[in-house]
């Protein structure tokens, strides 16, 4: 009974696979594909003596077994060898075949036709083989690129999340367990109903098996699988998978699928040492935290004695007793230069801070350009130079943090006295490009060598000529690019050559809808 | 200032024993008169008992909030006071500013810095004690009780609007005023959060009475918080009015 049993199993396998890919579809395309054969040979009768009838009916048989399959390739035979004796062999208009020759012809090209169907199907299924895995080798390689860029644990489970659903092919949840307590955070696919929820945080809580993977059904009876990615452990997360509407049987198939996919997926992850990956990037954003914390108590400690200096030096400057003696009074200016200098540099410090403390919220509002524009100007102090600005008539209103282009504009302006000569020129100019407004800084100075332009963006970059020469701390134009970035904003350096002056280009986005503002507010 | 055989007299209120010593020094050598303060309790107690012209406030005490003794001090009194402080924070200044401050400047400042405002806010006092209606900003003349704007000899047309501004701004010459302040007034508390409304009104106004009005010189922007006229001209000035 048993072997019957499995024989009719293996019969119904057999069947099920021979179906794909093409399925029913594939059954009315062969039998098309035939029809279409017996039309042409009909109407080219007329006109021609036709060849070998039976050979032109190979011609669906081996379309049908490429594309949809042996179950099409048996159809088009069948259909092919049947047509041959109904429509064009002797008596015409029956299945009965008079000629034994022709007889023996249909059972040859019935084998032939099975033959190559086989041989068809098998090639088609080699190279589908090929073509899938050099698609897993190329997603493989996006995965592990996109590994090595990732700066953070959420990065890199926003990358296994993606990776994970290319290869399964479907809905992809996944959750980025947040300690022991269950709670985790979810990466793709918006909508997971509760129970699912509930099952992930028994798994990452420990509660339910890891390895074993349930399917449970949501109250819609789409069926879910859980499981943690990595069998032994649920650090790596735990993926819901959308399994759909699906009966036991097609289920069955498709969770051992889906289980062979994941367990090539958990070894390479853990080939690929990602659990190291994630707690060193952990690690890394800690101390990148505790950094900042220090650098901002630090700054406003030195920032307390610092105003007592400044204070100071500056009531000195200001005495008659010193400022009638040169010398002194070059002391003092000494003092009071420096520690204006130091404020400044600790300022950088603290711009810095929220930066990467990620404490940068644009408050945005409607401002003047040339606002802006006045107040940088009026809060550096110019060595002598002469600023010129070049604004247009008619500007538009901006929407961004007045205060924060401002300090970008003031580190600009910074950078441009420092390094071109005192009494020089420092252009400002404003103008309507498209959709943004442009402000530029044009120094007459050091300019910019090739080097200098590649590293400028970077946090705390300094010029290979100015390191000995000019005191700074490579902050000021980092911090001027992130402020305009966090207002949707550019930042572009551009220089003729060394020692050819600078120009620096803000870019800032003009609202869409800035000329109906006029006709709101009039009066 | 103008006098002086009265030498103002400020009250300097600091925890800090080092910027109380270099404020003493800056301020005498300016020939003022200096009382010290070193907490908020000490500030409110020696604005009470003592002749003060001018506060020179710390907004970080030990003991009260420097808002805190600020909003006590505006309750009986109208004396200038100038805040310091190392949070440079635009909220901060703005909520200041509505509690009645009078300035505003970041630790660490300069001597000199804090002197001229100082002065400002003094001249600012001493005209508003003599209830003057005209108010002349460079050639701009302001008549707030004829209700006429005048630059040079010409008479401006201005809208309903943009008169309000420069009236409410006209009122504390020098002192900034909030741009929620001015949205509530001109336009209601409907609109306290549309700043460009005022942009705009603010534009057509420079327009008017400023030279450029790329680089106003009179009506003045502190970014972030509000806007302030500039200081009125020296009362020699005006004095045939």
């Amino acid at each position: 009974m048993s072997r019957i049993r499995t024989l009719t199993e293996k019969a119904t396998n057999w069947i099920w696979s021979a179906t794909e890919p093409g399925g029913a579809r594939g059954v009315v395309g062969a039998l098309c594909l035939v029809i279409g054969v017996i039309i042409t040979l009909e109407i080219v009768k007329h006109f021609i003596d036709l060849p070998p009838i039976i050979i032109t009916f190979l011609i669906p048989v081996l379309i049908a077994a490429i594309r949809w399959g042996y179950l099409a390739a048996i159809v088009a035979t069948v259909a092919g060898a049947s047509s041959a004796a109904f429509f064009f062999y002797r008596p015409l208009y029956t299945f009965y075949v008079e000629d034994p020759a022709r007889r023996l012809g249909i059972l040859i090209f019935a084998i032939v036709a099975v033959v190559a169907a086989h041989l068809a199907v098998r090639m088609r299924r080699e190279s589908e083989i090929v073509r899938k895995r050099e698609k897993e080798i190329s997603d493989l390689y996006a995965f592990s690129r996109r590994l090595a860029g990732s700066h953070s644990a959420s990065d890199i489970f926003d990358a296994i999340q993606k990776h994970l659903s290319t290869l399964v092919g479907r809905k992809v949840a996944l959750f980025e367990p947040h300690g022991p307590t269950g709670k985790s955070e979810q990466i793709g696919e918006g909508d997971v109903p509760q129970n699912i929820r509930d099952a992930v945080a028994s798994v990452i809580a420990g509660r339910t098996d890891a390895t074993a993977g349930a399917a449970i059904a949501d109250e819609h009876g789409n069926l879910w699988l859980v499981r943690a990615v990595l069998p032994k452990t649920p650090d790596l997360g735990v993926v819901a998978i959308d399994l759909g509407r699906q009966t036991p049987a097609a289920e069955q198939e498709i969770r051992s699928r889906i289980e062979a996919v994941l367990y090539d997926a958990a070894s390479t992850l853990e080939q690929i040492g990602l659990a190291h990956a994630i707690t060193e990037v952990r690690m890394r954003a800690e101390s990148e935290r505790f950094r900042d914390a220090l650098i901002g108590s630090v700054s406003h400690e030195l920032r307390t004695p610092l105003a007592s200096i400044l204070g100071a030096a500056t009531v000195l400057c200001n005495a008659s007793a010193v400022a009638g003696e040169p010398r002194l009074a070059a002391l003092a200016n000494v003092v009071r230069d420096e520690s204006d200098r130091l404020n400044n540099e600790i300022q950088n410090l603290l711009d810095a801070t929220r930066i990467t403390g990620e404490a940068l919220q644009p408050k945005l509002e409607w401002f003047e350009v040339a606002d802006v524009v006045n107040t940088a100007i009026e809060r550096r102090r110019f060595a002598g130079h002469r600023v010129e600005v070049d604004l247009p008539a008619e500007m538009p209103l901006i929407h961004a943090d007045a205060v924060l282009i401002e300090k970008a504009l003031g580190q600009i302006l910074a950078n441009a006295a420092k390094y071109s000569p005192p009494g020089s020129t420092i252009s400002v100019r404003g103008w309507r490009d498209g959709g943004t407004f442009a402000l530029s800084v044009t120094d007459r100075g050091a300019g910019l060598s090739a080097d200098d332009t590649v590293h400028l963006g970077e946090r705390f970059f300094r010029g290979r000529r100015h390191i000995q020469t000019t005191p700074g701390s490579g902050l000021g134009f980092w911090i001027a690019n992130a402020f305009v970035g966090a207002n949707g904003g550019t930042i572009e350096a551009t220089s003729l050559g060394e020692n050819k002056g600078t120009t620096v280009t803000m870019r800032l986005p003009v609202p869409a809808n800035v000329e109906q503002l006029e006709v709101i507010s009039s009066d | 200032m103008t006098d002086a055989a009265t030498a103002p007299n400020v009250l300097v209120v600091d925890d800090e024993v080092q910027i109380r010593r270099f404020l003493r020094s800056g301020f005498e050598l300016d020939g003022y008169s200096v009382n010290e303060a070193e907490n908020g309790r000490e500030a409110i107690r020696a604005a009470t008992l003592r002749p003060t012209d001018l506060i020179i406030l710390d907004l970080a005490l030990p003991d009260l909030d420097g808002s805190q003794v600020l909003e006590r001090i505006r309750s009986w009194s109208n004396v200038p006071v100038i805040i310091l402080s190392v949070k440079s924070s635009e909220m901060e200044k703005v909520r200041l500013f509505e509690l009645g401050a009078d300035d505003y400047v970041t630790k660490p400042f300069g001597m000199a810095e804090l002197l001229a405002r100082s002065k400002v806010v003094l001249r600012r006092k001493a005209r508003a004690t003599t209830g003057d209606s005209v108010i002349r900003i460079d050639n701009l003349k302001i008549d707030l009780a004829a209700r006429n704007v005048f630059v040079g000899d010409e008479r401006l047309t201005l809208t309903p609007k943009e008169y309000r501004l420069l009236q409410i701004l006209a009122q504390y010459p020098g002192n900034v005023v909030t741009h929620q302040e001015l949205l509530k007034e001109i336009w209601g508390l409907m609109h306290i959060n549309d700043t460009h409304y005022l942009r705009i009104v603010v534009r057509k106004l420079r327009q008017k009475i400023e030279a450029d009005s790329n680089r106003p010189r009179i009506l003045l922007t502190e970014l972030g918080v509000g806007y302030r006229l500039a200081p009125p001209n020296e009362p020699a000035d005006t004095a045939s009015s």
